[in-house]
């Protein structure tokens, strides 16, 4: 699994960026941003997408599918039928497709028609993996194919994946998508266990290994998108969210995630204009994590060898007594 | 010592309520955790099993987690609390002896009819090789179950070769524990062994099947009880 220990944005490519926004802008990031070991975060500012309207397909998700179009690998003719549930994703004849996530592409933009104030406004939201920072797709994959590396990106390997969809079902936007007829399940029991591989934004995780920037945030014309150390990228958010009074995602979304949309536009009326389907996640704020629930009980599982010991002492140093106790009284006797 | 021989009622204590509760403890935890440990497997929708009167929380992966949690604590209190207990108090019945390897062979022949069981101690000899085994298993599953909790809650990325590691381990092991309890069960069908499964329900077995199979256990409390008057 290509999975870089640390990675790092070169600082040129990351000055660039950041030049590049604060010249849009007329703002600086502040002085302690650097490239670095730090876990990285990505800002999406909506006041500055545009949705490439000018563009036949918005640069970020031509950037990514450009970058990603030989990742999934030849699907095998006759896709072995799952049993006894038959369901097949094949998504090989619809790669074309960019209005939603698929397993060939991992970016989608929304285009959102608002009325605020009297005022008509259209935001464009683009869409992937929030890369989160307690992510349950990652934790519970019963395999460990998905992980989320020191960089904050969490990344599928496709090569562990048996495709079992488990990582989009405990996603609240369930965001990975799943391709039939590939991966390793192919060569275990692919009638019986393991359906496909499941797809998702890596966050460029290669291209962050070689000081590249992803792929999205490169190709932004509007540099909409900016990617640097979770700290530096959080305090920039609060700093646009409160110059353009807007609102932010993904701070608190699902226990915090590494991806913050600022927003002049409440995400409450953002969200009303989306309908959660399959490949279209909704925006719902406050969502929650669900293992958070999980965790109380977790940290007791973490104590119980401790309480296993503290029980053996105390019953044993009970044990020991009585006997001591039973052999003085034998000796009065 | 709680073995005691009770000549009135033809039985024989075989395990005191201590030991009961702590098989108890493992053996529903265990069995808890083998089967929301398969409802992590993305299975329950795939294979109808939410269609199962009360089986329709089976594919909520959070849900089983709960059961899962709950049941690791059990089973990772009480496998401790047993390995330093009974450790502690230097009890040694169901290790394995030198000549145990040997003697299973011989009880494993006469079960199908070739010659003649030899005469047995508390636990059979092939009983303590299956005590050590699950007790090994077991004790794999709590470390790798333990890494795997430590890094839900407060270290999701991990060294990736440390999660791997645990994950396939908690995987292997899972797979070891389900056939050794498959094991167990089919132990438990085995006619002659019959006799033994009250025991494990009750704390007590008959006298006289202890005395027929167990003699050298039977001759040990006789010789414990003579030399503590």
């Amino acid at each position: 699994m290509e999975s870089p220990k640390i990675s790092k944005i070169s600082r040129r490519s990351f000055l660039q960026i950041t030049a590049g926004v604060a010249a849009l802008t007329g703002m600086s990031l502040p002085t302690t941003v650097q490239a670095g070991s730090d876990t990285l975060s990505t800002l999406i500012d909506l006041s500055l997408c545009d949705g490439c309207v000018d563009r036949e397909t918005p640069a970020c998700i031509s950037s990514c599918r450009g970058i990603n179009k030989h990742k999934i690998p030849k699907v095998v003719d006759s896709i072995p039928e799952p049993w006894p549930r038959k369901t097949i994703e094949d998504w090989s004849k619809k790669q074309g497709v960019t209005n939603r996530l698929t397993p060939y592409n991992f970016i989608y933009v929304h285009k959102a028609e608002i009325e605020t104030a009297g005022r008509q406004q259209t935001i464009f939201i683009p869409r992937r993996c929030m890369h989160c920072d307690n992510p349950a797709c990652a934790t519970i994959c019963p395999f460990s194919a998905n992980h989320k590396n020191e960089n904050g990106a969490v990344v599928i390997n496709p090569k562990q994946c048996f495709g079992g969809a488990k990582c989009k079902d405990v996603c609240p936007w369930e965001i990975p998508q799943r391709q039939s007829g590939v991966g390793i399940y192919l060569h275990v029991l692919p009638g019986f266990m393991g359906n496909g591989v499941m797809y998702k934004c890596d966050l460029c995780n290669n291209r962050l290994a070689e000081g590249k920037l992803p792929g999205c945030v490169e190709a932004c014309p509007r540099k909409a998108m900016i990617i640097g150390p979770k700290k530096a990228i959080e305090a920039e958010a609060q700093t646009r969210a409160r110059q353009m009074k807007g609102y932010i995602y993904g701070k608190k979304e699902n226990g915090g995630t590494s991806t913050l949309y600022v927003s002049p536009v409440s995400f409450e009326l953002i969200n009303k204009t989306m309908t959660k389907k399959p490949g279209q996640p909704d925006m719902k704020p406050d969502v929650k994590r669900r293992m958070v629930g999980t965790d109380p009980l977790g940290k007791t599982v973490l104590s119980a060898p401790v309480l296993g010991l503290a029980a053996a002492g105390a019953l044993g140093w009970f044990s020991r007594r009585k006997k001591q106790v039973k052999t003085e009284e034998k000796d009065n006797d | 010592m709680t073995e005691k021989i009770l000549s009135e009622k033809n039985l024989v204590v075989r395990h005191s309520l201590l030991e009961l509760i702590e098989h108890w403890a493992i053996a529903i935890s265990g069995l808890l955790l083998l089967f929301t440990g398969i409802f992590e497997l993305p299975v329950a929708k795939r294979y109808y099993i939410i269609t199962v009167p009360g089986l329709g929380w089976s594919a909520d992966f959070i849900t089983s987690l709960y059961i899962h949690y709950a049941a690791a604590l059990v089973f990772t209190a009480v496998g401790i609390f047993h390995l330093a207990y009974h450790g502690f108090r230097g009890e040694k019945g169901m290790i394995p002896q030198t000549g145990d390897l040997a003697a299973s062979v011989k009880v494993m022949k006469s079960l199908f009819g070739f010659g003649q069981e030899p005469p047995m101690h508390k636990y059979l000899p092939e009983q303590r090789w299956a005590y050590v085994g699950m007790a090994f298993i077991i004790l794999m599953l709590i470390i790798s179950g333990l890494i795997k909790t430590y890094k839900n809650i407060y270290a999701p990325d991990m060294s990736l070769a440390i999660v791997l590691t645990a994950t396939w381990i908690h995987n292997i092991f899972f797979v070891l524990f389900f056939l050794a309890f498959l094991a167990h069960m089919a132990a438990i069908a085995l006619r002659p062994n019959w006799p033994m499964v009250r025991g494990i329900f009750t704390g007590k077995v008959r006298l006289d099947y202890a005395r027929h199979r167990h003699a050298l256990w039977i001759a040990d409390i006789k010789k414990r009880k003579t030399s503590n008057h």
